[in-house]
């Protein structure tokens, strides 16, 4: 018997495969010198991986299911896939001066890059433990390896293997969880096992089922108390790949916590509810005080990545105690703060990696004076950061708002608490973001400065691209917000809202 | 019965390698009695009628995976006479604490029948199928895409492990920078 496979619904996928491995290839035969053609190639394979998309989403046949339910193309996968494949196309125009600057394997770092976005497309659309499971190891293993890519380096070294690690701590605890609910269930799709776990939210190897899952993506979304591996990784990696795993690797391990806890375990939501309200509350709080007292600017971003993680994290709390409309708020609410964090985070990331080649350090003091020799970039910074910081009328104020909304709308004593805790840390992370931009514009350029053409000196345009491609999606969603609600609001389909 | 005996008999053996592979003095002897608790436990699979599981456990770990732990020990040499002093305090008492609780909390599992949600479940779940065909049946039908994205990580594994390992050597590096 032959399997059902909807080619046109795992043409995304297949398109990325069919680059990576011609990515490898190229590398093999070409001479060190035309050594750039493989990220031109990658950058073209991202780019055309959205066409399918597009075609899919226009396409009138509704949600697209193979495979035995394991595979479903809905507008939930379809919205995601979209940011992966524009991040991961962000992500490639940082990479480009960046691997080409260094004496990098550039042919193998696009490969693993492109494999790495391949496993979020299929994270997005996976719909069963398996599934879910080996495109969880294809988003994370690539990343294994791109942390130590600066081999040289000492600290790119402790990044990879502190990654690598805990990563697959994680993986066994996640593993062990899912293999308790199969045990239970006797099922692997999440339609299977919502249906056999209806009555078994009580049980303990139920609760403990549940809790492992949630503590092997918490170390992929890197929220505290999991958390440890993300500021050395961050600092040590090189800071195209740090941007890629505070953004599509993060958003990726909300993927899969999102479509897990709330196609696969909605009437256990008493379970999971006070949990992600824990690692929510500790988040925040606990990343937003350690970045207080951060020196160095790729640090800060990744406690500060932990933060925003924490924010995330809020309205799934939300969903444990309100009813169905409630719960598709609560989604909608997670994924419009992913879409917008990624632009913005990306462009953080970008910015650094722009000012990092100007100053020539990663030390914040040493950007004083950055916005008087490079008042573009000076600008850009300030839009980025400050729109982490979620000032309107920038973007992130957009995702504070509609973050607090499901909070509040549950209307629980506990969570207007964890309202309050969001406040408060809200204003917290104002005080670090404002520093970075106050340096940059109101200190003296420090006496450790380079010269002046280096200073100067233009941006690449790749990256150029990159920091603005990601500036206009953050200030024209901060003044229509309907442009990221409306597909967010679309991927309410899974939540049943 | 025949499951009884074959059971009794290479249940020993499993245990006999167990205690080899802790006890032996020579690192060869250890990797020996891992390789009989391996095949004892083939055997097992063979019982159960998992005949897939069992050719990949003799193939990939009596096999592959011994080879290799062979391999290292012959290469790095690992010397006879091993340093064995204990560093951690309180070692064997711990150990014999962890040990004490395991065989508790089973033979409490075993005879008091109690937590039901661990055993409750045996004998319950659906025929299961353990032959090649079947297994090559359900893998290349429903479980197509993970058996595919598996590939892709063989792959990521491979190149990326030789992308980290070599070193181009340094003066070919040196030519190469002075050009533009």
């Amino acid at each position: 018997m032959a399997p059902d496979i909807d080619y046109l619904a795992l043409a995304p996928e297949i398109t990325l495969a069919v680059t990576a491995v011609v990515v490898l290839l190229l590398d093999l035969f070409l001479p060190r010198r035309q050594k750039y053609w493989t990220a031109i190639v990658a950058v073209l394979g991202v780019s055309f991986a959205a066409l399918p998309l597009i075609a899919l989403a226009v396409s009138d046949v509704g949600d697209r299911a193979m495979l035995g339910g394991s595979f479903v193309v809905d507008d939930f996968a379809l919205v995601l896939k979209g940011l992966f494949v524009i991040a991961g196309y962000l992500v490639l125009l940082m990479s480009v001066g960046y691997v080409e600057s260094d004496r990098y394997y550039q042919g193998e770092y696009y490969f693993l890059l492109l494999m790495s976005i391949l496993g979020s497309m299929v994270l997005a659309s996976s719909r069963d433990l398996i599934t879910l499971f080996i495109a969880v190891e294809l988003v994370s293993q690539p990343m294994y390896l791109l942390a130590g890519w600066r081999k040289g380096d000492l600290r790119s070294n402790e990044a990879s293997l502190k990654y690598f690690l805990l990563g697959v701590l994680a993986s066994a605890l996640l593993l062990y969880g899912m293999s308790f609910v199969y045990g239970l269930t006797g099922e692997l799709t999440f339609a299977g096992i919502a249906a056999e776990g209806a009555g078994k939210a009580g049980e303990p190897a139920f609760i403990m089922a549940i809790l492992f899952i949630i503590a092997g993506f918490g170390f992929k979304v890197s929220a505290v108390p999991f958390h440890f591996w993300a500021p050395d990784t961050y600092e040590g990696a090189p800071t195209p790949v740090a941007a890629y795993l505070s953004v599509s690797s993060k958003a990726a391990g909300f993927v899969a916590l999102l479509v897990v806890l709330y196609s696969a375990f909605p009437d256990a939501s008493g379970v999971w509810g006070p949990a992600v309200w824990i690692l929510a509350a500790l988040s925040m709080t606990l990343a937003n005080l350690t970045a207080l007292r951060q020196t160095n600017i790729v640090r800060l971003l990744a406690y500060s990545s932990v933060a925003q993680a924490g924010f995330m994290l809020v309205p799934f709390a939300a969903a444990a105690t309100t009813d169905a409309v409630g719960l598709g708020e609560a989604f909608a609410a997670t994924v419009t703060y992913i879409v917008i964090y990624a632009f913005m985070n990306l462009g953080a990331f970008a910015v650094v990696i722009a000012g990092a080649r100007k100053t020539g350090t990663g030390d914040i003091e040493g950007w004083g004076g950055l916005g008087s020799y490079a008042p573009a970039l000076g600008a850009l910074a300030a839009v980025f950061f400050f729109s982490l910081a979620g000032i309107p009328p920038l973007a992130g104020w957009i995702a504070k708002l509609v973050m607090f909304g499901a909070a509040m709308g549950a209307g629980s004593p506990w969570m207007i608490a964890l309202a309050v805790i969001a406040a408060i840390n809200a204003v917290i992370a104002l005080v670090y973001y404002a520093r970075v931009v106050k340096t940059i514009w109101m200190d003296p350029v420090p006496a450790t400065a380079p010269e002046e053409e280096v200073r100067t000196a233009s941006v690449a345009g790749s990256l150029g691209l990159a920091i603005g491609l990601s500036a206009a999606v953050v200030v024209v969603a901060g003044f229509f917000p309907s442009l990221v609600t409306f597909f967010s609001d679309a991927t309410k389909v899974l939540a049943g809202g | 019965m025949t499951e009884l005996v074959l059971f009794f008999i290479f249940g020993a053996l499993a245990l006999v390698g167990g205690l080899t592979v802790v006890a032996a003095r020579n690192p060869v002897h250890s990797a020996m009695g891992l390789m009989l608790t391996l095949f004892s436990l083939a055997v097992f699979y063979v019982v159960q009628a998992a005949h897939f599981v069992a050719a990949v456990q003799v193939i990939v770990y009596a096999g592959a995976v011994m080879t290799l732990f062979l391999f290292v020990i012959m290469l790095i040499g690992v010397d006879k006479a091993e340093n064995l002093s204990e560093t951690i305090r309180l070692q064997r008492p711990l150990v014999v604490l962890v040990g004490l609780t395991v065989v508790v909390v089973g033979v409490f599992v075993a005879v008091g029948g109690r937590f039901a949600w661990i055993t409750g479940v045996v004998g319950a779940g659906p025929e299961v199928n353990g032959t090649a065909e079947a297994i090559g049946d359900d893998l290349f039908t429903t479980w197509l895409l993970p058996f595919e994205a598996t590939s892709l990580l063989l792959i990521i594994a491979s190149a990326g492990a030789l992308a980290l390992a070599f070193f181009r050597p340094r003066r070919r590096e040196g030519k190469e920078e002075g050009a533009p």
